[in-house]
């Protein structure tokens, strides 16, 4: 076990040096100046002040040298200070995110599985017959529509016709968890709709599987419900392969929200990674991505050590 | 018993795919809504009689409007700058919150140091009083000033300050407050670029409440320069030199709003001043609203549906569309009322007059020819909203000049096709080329749906002629500005042509002077001048056009001022480095309780410049209900 951990401890280093590389070259490459951004059109009419501010952030030194001095100090934990909002440390604005984008998150995936999981269920036994072809069809649908026409039409919906929810911004938990429902729900659900579709597609096939098992035959002919024996004995096993996509998933609505969370006026990660990007904050871009790779690398990895905890045949192997 | 769960199940999926069905037919029905109330705005302003009934329950809705004022000429078919004067009867209440929806969050709210456009000058107006403010006759006269003189060259102005003022920490302003602040703005990110364009050499207090401004050339319109960011914002010069960074978490000023909160890309949030030294006509101390949150929605849509369904109660926009969308609502009963304006910032885009062949006069003009601004204006969804552009004023400005307007090439394919070919075929044509051979362009625009379908107007009216190979590129903003800058190469930039907007409702010194300076170093230093303006974007130099516009900073003079900016006007008519699509047209699109905008006074009583490109004076704003 110790041998298996310390493999994955290096491909996590390994992982995130690849991370930081690339992404450091693709954002530095872009055409577009900081120093520009910052000082605006009052600015930058004064090329020695254009020229100061681009040696103060040091733009003008060569790459490898640029790219060292992050690395440096981003291994001792800093990661350094926001060019555009200055004096706010990169740190600071990620902190002040992730609990915003991780709630977003959490909701969708549980909103996702609650829906799915039934759905699933529900198609493999009906396997063929219109509830399956029902809920494949809800599925394609939810799967074929874009997260921000969802959220969209919500918006219209709820807010506006209906005048349930407020249509944009974030209410944070220090408000009450009411208030924070609120302005969570909608963008929340819009994410988990497309997981759903993925999650349900996953359990039913999975079932469908797992109900030719041998054992479920045997349950039957003990005379054990349906219901028990979907539940209790078939959806365990074919929870499986639903609890690895649902952690890689995870990962990638940490940073696969900037549409919904720009959609909504969320202040979270990917809200403020679009509005790094525009201002080409490479500071902010480089540490959030990093951020979200890291997040998703040691998912992954949780999510293949719980295998390996769930099921004692891989455990063997 | 499972049967029925499964009907619920269906049931539930099916009224789903029912209320999806619905939503789908209303879009196909809001968009020829769009294309119907289009028209009849277009034709609302002819006072045909069938609209008149129309028109009259529109105003119904909107606000009392008691005397109208007109910012400059009038135009037709257009969104009309309105400013009014609050009737004396009408009561104004204090008390009550709101939530603004502005286009994008600020950078900072140091107004010295970070760069500032319309969403910010929504908010930081709140915080810090102006030394000046715009009128609505485009003129300017005191806030925290009461007075401002020049010696008789303009080298020299004495402005008196007025008493009695506090900051929200309650340290007193003083005339050493604004020279305490000068030190910091030497300094700062965005104030020193105006600094050194404003002429301004140095501050000093010559009585308590007397300030010296010496300037290192003249400056006849250096008010302007007081009355924005980043020069014109009073804000507590120790707490800013002491810590900037801690100064932007707590801000200081003496504004009529003190600061609370900010949760950076959700919500700013001010508080009433209750000691603002400025009360009302009727002597009620100013503000009127206890408390405004301020909340960055960039999405268009949202922000719009955001005040449909009271989530807040402003949005703010620059965009033609969403005006368009916000008159839609409204007409379809929505309790909302436009503050709409037409702005001299313009569209449009630039040639590089430094690249081949848009060096030559004849290329330029072909091109403008060929340029069918009726056409972009549709595809930008202006029509009906915005004024195609003539000049680098919009009708409604005081600037505008009719000489100029009449100056500008009109739409005409056939002359435009007839004027390029005589460059075509020209032998000692500048791009290198054989004679008869093609002209070629990199179009270039960011990837806004909108731009990109007036740049596909553009490229397809173009290419029409025969005699353009035109290449569509599509860079996002920062690109697209360094494309222009070209700081690697003395400021050329790598730009041939490409979309851009220019000209602001400043003071017309404060920006166009700038905007075409000499534009390299070599140009700027054959002419004896002191450096390159980056902000030349389209590299365009006549040393005629350059003496007229230095020439209206050493005169106050209003006529003769306009006379010098309608020469440049006609001038760029004749030489064309930029061609133009419409005016920006802005709004400020609130619920009907809200009103005040377009009414708000300065100090001595004259009434400002309302709600000029959609920013909110919040100060004098009052709730009905």
């Amino acid at each position: 076990m110790a041998k298996l951990l310390a493999a994955r401890f290096v491909r996590l280093l390994a992982t995130l040096f690849a991370v930081t590389l690339v992404s450091f070259f693709m954002v530095v490459l872009l055409p577009g100046d900081p120093a520009v951004a910052i000082l605006g059109q009052d600015g930058v009419q004064n090329p020695e002040l254009l020229q100061q501010v681009q040696d103060e952030l040091g733009l003008n030194d060569p790459l490898p040298v640029r790219y060292g001095r992050w690395l440096g100090s981003a291994v001792q934990g800093d990661l350094g200070d926001s060019y555009t909002n200055r004096g706010q440390s990169v740190a600071d604005t990620i902190r002040d995110r992730v609990p915003v984008t991780a709630q977003l998150a959490a909701m969708a995936i549980l909103i996702a599985v609650i829906l799915a999981v039934p759905m699933g269920v529900i198609g493999a036994y009906k396997q063929g017959r219109w509830p399956d072809k029902a809920t494949s069809a809800s599925a394609q649908v939810a799967l074929s529509v874009p997260n921000f026409i969802t959220g969209i039409f919500f918006i219209w919906l709820f807010a506006v016709k209906l005048n349930l929810l407020p249509a944009s911004n974030w209410n944070r938990m220090s408000n009450g968890l009411g208030a924070n429902l609120k302005t969570a729900i909608m963008p929340a659900t819009a994410l988990a709709l497309t997981q759903m579709a993925i999650f349900s597609r996953l359990v039913r096939s999975d079932m469908i599987a797992t109900l030719q098992e041998n054992y479920i035959l045997a349950a039957r002919a003990k005379g054990m419900s349906d219901r028990f024996i979907l539940f209790r004995h078939a959806l365990r096993p074919s929870s499986l392969s639903l609890m690895t996509i649902v952690g890689i998933n995870f990962g990638a609505l940490l940073g696969g929200t900037v549409v919904i969370e720009t959609l909504f006026a969320i202040p979270g990660l990917g809200f403020r990674l679009i509005n790094a990007i525009s201002q080409r904050d490479i500071q902010v871009i480089q540490g959030i991505t990093v951020f979200i790779a890291v997040v998703y690398v040691v998912i992954n990895t949780i999510v293949d050590l719980l295998y390996i905890a769930i099921d004692p045949r891989i455990r063997r192997k | 018993m499972r049967k029925q769960q499964l009907f619920r199940l269906l049931a539930l999926l099916l009224t789903f795919a029912l209320v999806a069905a619905a939503c789908g037919g209303s879009d196909d029905e809001s968009a020829k809504e769009t294309d119907d109330s289009a028209e009849v705005d277009s034709g609302s302003t002819d006072s045909e009689p069938e609209e008149e009934e129309e028109a009259e329950a529109e105003e119904e809705a909107a606000p009392e409007k008691d005397e109208v004022v007109a910012a400059g000429t009038e135009a037709e078919g257009d969104v009309d700058t309105e400013v009014e004067a609050t009737d004396e009867d009408t009561t104004r209440l204090s008390g009550g919150e709101i939530a603004v929806g502005l286009e994008a969050e600020l950078v900072g709210l140091r107004p010295w140091e970070d760069t500032c456009g319309s969403p910010c000058m929504n908010v930081l107006p709140t915080l810090y009083d102006k030394l000046m403010e715009s009128t609505v006759d485009g003129t300017y006269e005191g806030w925290l000033y009461t007075s401002i003189e020049s010696n008789d060259d303009f080298t020299l102005w004495v402005a008196q300050l007025r008493e009695g003022v506090s900051f929200h920490d309650g340290s007193a302003l003083t005339a050493q407050t604004i020279v305490d602040m000068f030190p910091v703005q030497q300094v700062g990110a965005t104030s020193q670029g105006q600094i050194a364009a404003s002429n301004l050499g140095n501050v000093e207090a010559t009585g308590d409440f007397e300030v010296t401004y010496t300037m290192t050339q003249p400056n006849s319109a250096f008010p302007a320069y007081l009355s924005r960011a980043p020069l014109g914002m009073v804000f507590e010069p120790a707490a800013a030199a002491a810590d900037i960074d801690a100064f932007n978490e707590n801000p200081v000023g003496t504004g009529p709003f003190m600061f609370v909160s900010r949760d950076l890309d959700n919500e700013t949030i001010v508080e009433r001043n209750p000691d603002y030294w400025m009360s009302d006509s009727d002597g009620t101390q100013l503000p009127y609203l206890d408390q405004i949150s301020f909340r960055p929605i960039p999405d268009e849509g949202t922000r719009l549906d955001a005040v449909l369904s009271g989530t807040t109660d402003v949005a703010h926009t620059l965009r033609q569309g969403t005006i368009r969308d916000g008159r839609n609502a409204r007409d379809d009963g929505a309790d909302i009322f436009l503050f709409e304006f037409q702005g001299n910032n313009v569209g449009g885009g630039m040639f590089n007059m430094l690249v081949p062949p848009f060096d030559d006069v004849r290329v330029r003009r072909g091109l403008t020819l060929m340029n069918s601004q009726e056409n972009v204006i549709e595809a930008l969804g202006g029509t009906g909203i915005s004024l195609p552009g003539t000049q680098w004023f919009s009708p409604d400005s005081v600037w505008y000049s009719e000489k100029a307007a009449a100056a500008w090439p009109q739409f005409d394919f056939d002359a435009g096709v007839a004027t390029l070919q005589e460059y075509i075929d020209d032998p000692a044509r500048s791009d290198g080329k054989a004679p008869g051979e093609r002209i070629a362009t990199e179009l270039s625009c960011p990837p806004d749906p909108t731009l990109i379908a007036a740049m596909q107007v553009l490229e397809q009216t173009w290419s029409a002629s025969g005699l353009v190979d035109v290449e569509l590129t599509n860079y996002d903003q920062q690109t697209h500005i360094g494309y222009a800058l070209g700081g690697d190469n003395g400021f050329v930039g790598s730009h041939t042509t490409h979309c851009w907007r220019v000209a602001n409702d400043e003071d017309p010194s404060t920006w166009l002077t700038p905007a075409l300076s000499a534009p390299t170093a070599e140009i700027a230093e054959a002419a004896g001048l002191p450096g390159p303006s980056p902000i030349n974007w389209s590299n365009y130099w006549n040393p005629e056009v350059f003496e007229n516009l230095v020439a209206a900073t050493r005169t106050d003079v209003f006529e003769e001022r306009y006379v010098l900016y309608e020469k440049v006007m006609v001038q760029l008519a004749e030489d064309l480095p930029v061609w133009f699509s419409g005016h920006t047209a802005t709004a400020l699109i609130v619920n009907d309780q809200l009103t005040g905008l377009a009414s708000w006074e300065l100090p001595n009583g004259t009434l400002g410049a309302g709600h000029a490109n959609a920013e909110g004076r919040w100060g004098q704003a009052w709730l009905d209900n």
